[in-house]
């Protein structure tokens, strides 16, 4: 864990088991690049079977997302988890993943982005980043965004998310700052 | 804001919640109801464009919701949740004028079509509407008129702002004349050679806000088939009028600070500059303060847009420019309609005097148009103004009608939306209409004075 972080609000990326940890290492430099905040890597909640449904075999996110939340260390702004199971919503068929809208947890689940044998494992890592900045997005309160190649899109199939870009249309990217201003502002106790 | 409202009803709170949670994080305005008769209470004093329904619940069942939504709110559009077991009430549903119905649990491919069909669909109809109240609009008030101190005050602020270009910002109820207002300004202004362009950010829907604002480039989007002047190049070297700015979309606001700061833009698609030489005057009914609060409105937009600031008063708190008023929309409407009226009597000019004005001089106005059409004689008599109709009966409390002197203001006002909306059959949007008051208006107001559809005749 990097230590150089000391007292600065930090975003943490929490893997649960199955997930490779350089997949994590990878993704949080990622993410630490795009938002400017200092990243730690930290398996904060490893096993999500209290979130499984045996009747959908898939697992409940809003329930991961509270959890997380009750487990946010000191300074952590936002956590980002990501996970290879499949997630869905009590509404919703699937999702690729779930935030707390201007709320601190999100997660992205990878099991719905690797469909493909074929796919090489750098669009792959691109797909996981695009739904990790999106998620993170609407942790920082981004709503979706009807520009297709915003980040902020809500695509519809995995073809519409390659074809987004991996940044924040104009609107967004002012959005956005109002969003980290205000957190500087006031931030999270 | 034109987002689109959502009312979710449904009796299992786990479906209520991840279903909220997904259509917040689309941008959608949404609200819950747990059950069939909290959804018809809500009803009652909000609006909305969607209702997502299911279809089995306790109680009213969602059936019941559908059939009383398209009695009483023809507008919305209703999607039935359904189950597996229920798809043929579903099928009934749909011939009862559901919009269509979506099974559990929901494919959000498939949520994500339908919510964003409804969308553009209710952005027509805006649009529609939008252009037929444009029309209207524009045959209206052409000259503020007043001799009371509010008016005066109005004036003098105006004529002491006359060789500034600077950025106002004008307040006030809906009716009170601040498109006339605008107008004053800029005709007194150094840019009055100049055009005055008129934009209601209220009416205009989203997907061509943006366009209309800006104009675009041929091939900018599919229905850009030729290069157009959006309403800011229409206005350079005069005045642009923003009405409703607190209706404003997040990201019109967003480009509109940036065109503030900046004084450039472009048109959609589009890489020439175009310099912003025109002067902006906005107007707003809504408390833009409170919007900042509920980060709805934007503080930085508000305070270049707030240089100079003016409301405009209420006519109940100029009630001796009644006559006056009343006096010129007689004398406009008796040369459009072409009828020998001469005058209002002075029992007609009492009540006019008495009456609270909820929608400010264009309800005056409206009033004095429908009263010289009623009217049989060369005078226009009290019982020729809508808001002293003999046939009213049923409210709640005792009312003697054509003696108002036995009711306070309020009764009066009560009285009278409940005669528009009996006469209009409770169709909020041509009660609204008629009275001169937006819908949002009319709700509170029929919620204050807890006025109801089905009171007994007796
Ligand atoms: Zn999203
Ligand atoms: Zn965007």
């Amino acid at each position: 864990m990097n230590n150089t972080i000391g007292k600065l609000p930090f975003i943490l990326v929490s893997p649960t088991e199955g997930i490779d940890p350089a997949l994590a290492e990878n993704i949080s430099e990622a993410v630490g690049d795009f938002f400017g905040y200092p990243v730690k890597v930290s398996p904060l909640l490893q096993n999500i079977d209290f979130a499984f449904n045996s009747d959908r075999n898939q697992y409940n996110s809003t329930i991961i997302l509270a959890s997380l939340a009750d487990l946010a260390p000191e300074r952590c702004l936002k956590i980002l988890a990501i996970t290879d199971k499949d997630l869905f919503i009590p509404i919703l068929t699937h999702v690729y993943g779930e935030a707390q809208l201007n709320g601190i947890a999100c997660i992205v689940s990878i099991n719905r982005l690797n469909t493909d044998l074929q796919l090489s494992k750098k669009k792959v890592f691109e797909r996981i980043i695009k739904e990790s900045i999106h998620e993170l997005g609407h942790t920082f309160n981004l709503r979706h965004c009807k520009d297709h190649s915003c980040i902020m899109h809500y695509c519809r199939s995995l073809d519409d998310v390659d074809l987004k870009s991996n940044q924040y249309c104009r609107y967004c990217e002012v959005l956005l700052s109002d969003a980290i201003i205000s957190l500087s502002r006031d931030p999270i106790s | 804001m034109h987002q689109t409202r959502v009312l979710i009803v449904d009796d299992e709170l786990i479906i209520r919640e991840s279903l909220a949670g997904w259509l917040e994080r689309d941008g959608h305005h949404i609200m819950t109801a747990e059950s069939g008769e909290k959804c018809i209470e809500i009803l009652k004093n909000q609006s909305f464009d969607i209702l997502l329904v299911d279809i089995k619940m306790d109680g009213i069942s969602g059936m019941d919701v559908l059939k009383h939504v398209k009695e009483y709110y023809p507008d919305i559009d209703v999607i039935m949740i359904t189950a597996f077991g229920s798809i043929p009430s579903s099928v009934e549903a749909m011939k009862a004028g559901a919009y269509d119905y979506l099974l559990k649990p929901f494919d959000p491919n498939e949520l994500g079509v339908l919510i964003e069909k409804l969308t553009d669909h209710q952005s027509r109809k805006r649009e529609n509407q939008y252009l037929k109240e444009e029309f209207k609009e524009r045959s209206r008030f052409e000259s503020m008129i007043g001799q009371s101190d509010a008016m005066q005050e109005i004036f003098k602020l105006i004529q002491d702002i006359q060789e500034t270009k600077s950025t106002v910002l004008i307040t006030g109820e809906t009716g009170t004349g601040k498109g006339m207002a605008a107008k004053a300004i800029h005709t007194s202004s150094p840019l009055k050679e100049g055009p005055f362009v008129s934009v209601n950010c209220g009416a205009i829907p989203e997907q061509i806000m943006e366009s209309e604002l800006f104009g675009h480039q041929k091939g900018a989007f599919t229905d850009a088939k030729e290069t157009k002047k959006g309403r800011l190049e229409m206005a350079c070297g005069g005045t642009l009028f923003l009405d409703e700015i607190g209706e404003i979309s997040m990201r019109m606001q967003i480009d509109l600070l940036h065109v503030l700061e900046e004084r450039v833009f472009y048109k959609v698609g589009g890489t020439q500059p175009i310099t912003a030489n025109f002067r902006v005057v906005a107007a707003t009914n809504s408390n833009l303060e409170k919007a900042i609060q509920e980060r709805t409105f934007r503080e930085d937009l508000y305070y270049r847009l707030n240089v100079i600031a003016l409301t405009m008063p209420p006519l109940r708190k100029r009630k001796e420019d009644i006559p006056l008023l009343a006096n010129h929309f007689l004398h406009k409407f008796v040369q459009e309609i072409n009828k020998p009226v001469e005058r209002i009597s002075r029992e007609a000019m009492d009540e006019l005097m008495l009456y609270n004005w909820p929608g400010n001089v264009r309800e005056l106005s409206n009033a004095v148009e429908r009263a010289v059409v009623v009217c049989r004689s060369h005078t226009i008599e009290a019982m020729d103004l809508p808001i002293v109709s003999p046939e009213c009966t049923g409210l709640n409390t005792p009312s003697v009608p054509g003696h108002p002197s036995v009711k306070t203001l309020n009764d009066l006002e009560k009285h009278h939306i409940f005669n528009i909306l009996n006469e209009n059959e409770w169709n909020i949007a041509r009660s609204a209409a008629s009275l001169g008051i937006d819908r949002s208006t009319l709700y509170s107001k029929i919620k204050r004075y807890d006025l109801q559809k089905n009171i007994s005749d007796s």
